[in-house]
């Protein structure tokens, strides 16, 4: 049996609420596999369908091949690693990660050679007699993926798993987990709201929003061609300008948002003059000079700047009141024309129309909201 | 703890919380106690002969107990019986505290509970008299059995242990979910889930994750439940036949029928002893300490 998932057509209704609309999805076996989107979009109740905590309404999850829809929990060919970890406390950390060789009656000496395997697979050979409560943080981590890989599953689900630790150890972890995926060659599907987490570790990622999938692409695909608004403006940062196709010209199509030029930007799919259209630039896409700079089309007082390290955010009020964020690189900081980015003082700007996006139809919802926040920024 | 109360409460209110507290242990505890075991230790005089020649410490209260062979008798079976009782309790409250805990939405969780304290309401004593009218020979538990054809007769139920065996598990049935609910509630989901992902089947996961982690709360439930059963008297009264005589009935006898509250006190204080013991071995058995229980 192999590590593919298929779901097709999965369904979760409770009572009136529908958690998840009937979704058909193939993941590859051995691949690294994310479900991201926020708190609430489905994601969970999508992972405790494959590892079979729930029972879909409708529709069926195979992995390798087999229907395992109606298999219990426990002889599915999963294994999961909690958000909380879920270790036992009461146990030290070679009875944690003998625990799934136990059930399967695996005699104690092959037990204890696949534990001391496994530790020494997460960095942590000799600690097995420990208590699990004198770890650390990083430390049950690893214990947890152990724990976990003992029972040579299929498939590996991780709900958020490292949501708990800092920074530093968050990164630190996504390169390990990444590489015990690929020395495993187990299928890993990863449940984060993170994007950072999504975007570096897997091979594709699913975005999903209101219990329904929105796009499955590879992080690179997913950040350069999102295929809607929700993930336009979910993975990256992105601003929006809706308004109406005035030209299409190739494949670029120039709008009319109410600024004083017209915008251009790359259709992901045929349009036609008169139809409604968002335009979406990412805040590394703009170019910010000076207020005397008259080459660059668009004028806006900087409201508010952001250090970040490497660049500087800049929140810009356009003439006509929207509100865009752009990122300036640090280099132009101090080379002599920062003076120029002080909160209140003017600006002009321009985008390159190639790397941008026009993608069809207007979020009335979302580009509201977005109204209310430059209302309460001003 | 001086310190504690002192630095928090001041010192005049101090001396009143300790004092108080002081004068319940004394007057209310340890005085009643030791004047119980002070009891078992003389022959019983009329009020007269009180502090004369035959008023001296003696053994004889206990000798007599440890010569009564039906008294030893009642005893042990009474140990039996609680034990009995106490393990019959368990086993009925255990799923039902796991579903509280674990299983039951929030609204079931309360109806249920609800249910189970409703009856609490009532007098021990009624409740108990409940259960004489249920297992009457002529009563509604043999009229129904008769009606489903599960007997051909009535069962005289109130004739050996069944009915005091049932009447207790169902007196003392709260003082063993209670405990076991809390500890149960506070088990973490995630624990029985990892358990049940990594491929136990339900027997294991309760055996390895949920049993060891309640165990303060079984044992807890164990020590309330076995005391009370011990030292019960309404239950194997209105339930019991002669032939389930219940220790407290003889202590009783000698401090009523008798009038020998010297007798009754050693009596008394044995089953004291007797409970003492249990408490420590159920402590030792479950490896738990008294600030386990405590919580």
């Amino acid at each position: 049996m192999d590590g593919r998932v298929n779901l097709s057509q999965v369904a979760m209704r409770f009572g009136d609420f529908t958690a998840i609309q009937p979704t058909s999805l193939e993941i590859a076996s051995g691949e690294f596999f994310s479900f991201l989107g926020p708190s609430g979009c489905g994601k969970t109740t999508l992972l405790n369908m494959i590892s079979g905590f729930l029972t879909p309404s409708e529709g069926l999850v195979a992995i390798g091949g087999v229907d395992m829809t109606r298999v219990p929990v426990n002889r599915r060919p999963t294994a999961m690693i909690f958000q909380n970890l879920a270790l036992f406390p009461l146990m030290s950390v070679y009875r944690n990660i003998e625990f799934g060789l136990e059930v399967r009656g695996v005699d104690r000496k092959k037990r204890r050679e696949k534990a001391d395997e496994l530790l020494d697979l997460v960095a942590l050979g000799g600690s097995g007699d420990k208590p699990v409560a004198e770890l650390s943080g990083g430390q049950k981590q690893r214990i947890a993926i152990a724990r976990a890989l003992a029972v040579e599953p299929r498939v590996l689900l991780l709900d958020e798993p490292l949501s708990a630790l800092d920074l530093k150890l968050r990164q630190h972890m996504r390169t390990e987990l990444k590489a015990i995926q690929r020395k495993t060659g187990i299928t890993f599907i990863y449940i984060t709201h993170d994007q950072g987490e999504a975007l570096t570790m897997s091979d594709r990622v699913a975005v999903m929003c209101d219990g329904r999938i929105q796009q499955v692409a590879d992080p690179m695909t997913l950040y350069r061609q999102p295929r809607t608004d929700f993930v336009a403006g979910f993975v990256g940062e992105n601003n929006r300008f809706p308004g109406r196709v005035t030209a299409v010209d190739g494949g670029m199509v120039t709008l009319d948002a109410g600024l004083p030029a017209p915008l251009r930007g790359a259709a992901a799919s045929p349009l036609e003059p008169g139809d409604e259209a968002t335009l979406y630039v990412r805040p590394e896409q703009w170019r910010v000079g000076s207020a005397s700079d008259s080459s660059l089309p668009f004028g806006g007082v900087i409201q508010a700047e952001h250090f970040e390290g490497a660049w500087l955010t800049l929140e810009i009020a356009l003439e006509q009141g929207r509100t865009v964020r752009a990122h300036v690189p640090q280099a132009l900081e101090s080379d002599g024309v920062e003076s120029s980015f002080k909160v209140g003082s003017a600006c002009r700007l321009d985008y390159s129309p190639r790397g941008t996006l026009v993608l069809p139809g207007v979020e009335r919802g979302q580009s509201d909201e977005e109204g209310a926040d430059v209302a309460a920024t001003a | 703890m001086w310190r504690q109360l002192h630095n928090r409460f001041g010192l005049p209110l101090t001396m009143a919380i300790v004092s108080l507290m002081g004068i319940w242990l004394i007057v209310m505890v340890l005085l009643p106690q030791w004047q119980m075991i002070d009891y078992s230790f003389h022959p019983a005089l009329l009020p007269a002969e009180r502090g004369g020649a035959k008023d001296v410490w003696s053994l004889t209260n206990y000798a007599t107990f440890f010569r009564n062979e039906i008294h030893l008798a009642i005893f042990f079976k009474t140990i039996w019986s609680s034990v009995l009782v106490t393990t019959l309790t368990l086993i009925v409250s255990y799923p039902l505290a796991y579903y509280l805990a674990k299983v039951a939405t929030p609204g079931q969780a309360a109806l249920c509970l609800l249910l189970l304290i409703i009856p609490f309401w009532i007098n021990e004593i009624l409740r108990t008299f409940a259960w004489y009218i249920i297992f009457a020979f002529r009563g509604p538990l043999n009229e129904l059995l008769l009606a489903v054809g599960l007997i051909d007769r009535p069962i005289r139920f109130l004739n050996g242990d069944t009915g005091v065996l049932v009447g207790m598990v169902y007196a003392y049935i709260l003082f063993m979910v209670f405990p076991l609910y809390n500890a149960i509630e506070s088990l973490d989901t995630n624990q029985i889930r990892a358990a049940r992902d990594l491929g136990a089947g339900w027997g294991r996961t309760h055996r390895r994750i949920v049993i060891p982690h309640a165990k303060p709360g079984i044992a807890t439930g164990c020590i309330m439940t076995f005391m009370l059963a011990a030292g019960s008297y309404a239950v194997p009264a209105l339930l019991g036949s002669p032939g389930s005589r219940w220790f407290t009935q003889i202590i009783y006898n000698w401090f009523f029928e008798g009038g020998d509250w010297n007798q009754g006190a050693a009596y008394a204080f044995l089953l004291l002893v007797l409970c003492i013991v249990f408490v420590t071995v159920i402590m030792r058995i479950f490896k738990v300490g008294l600030g386990d229980i405590a919580k």
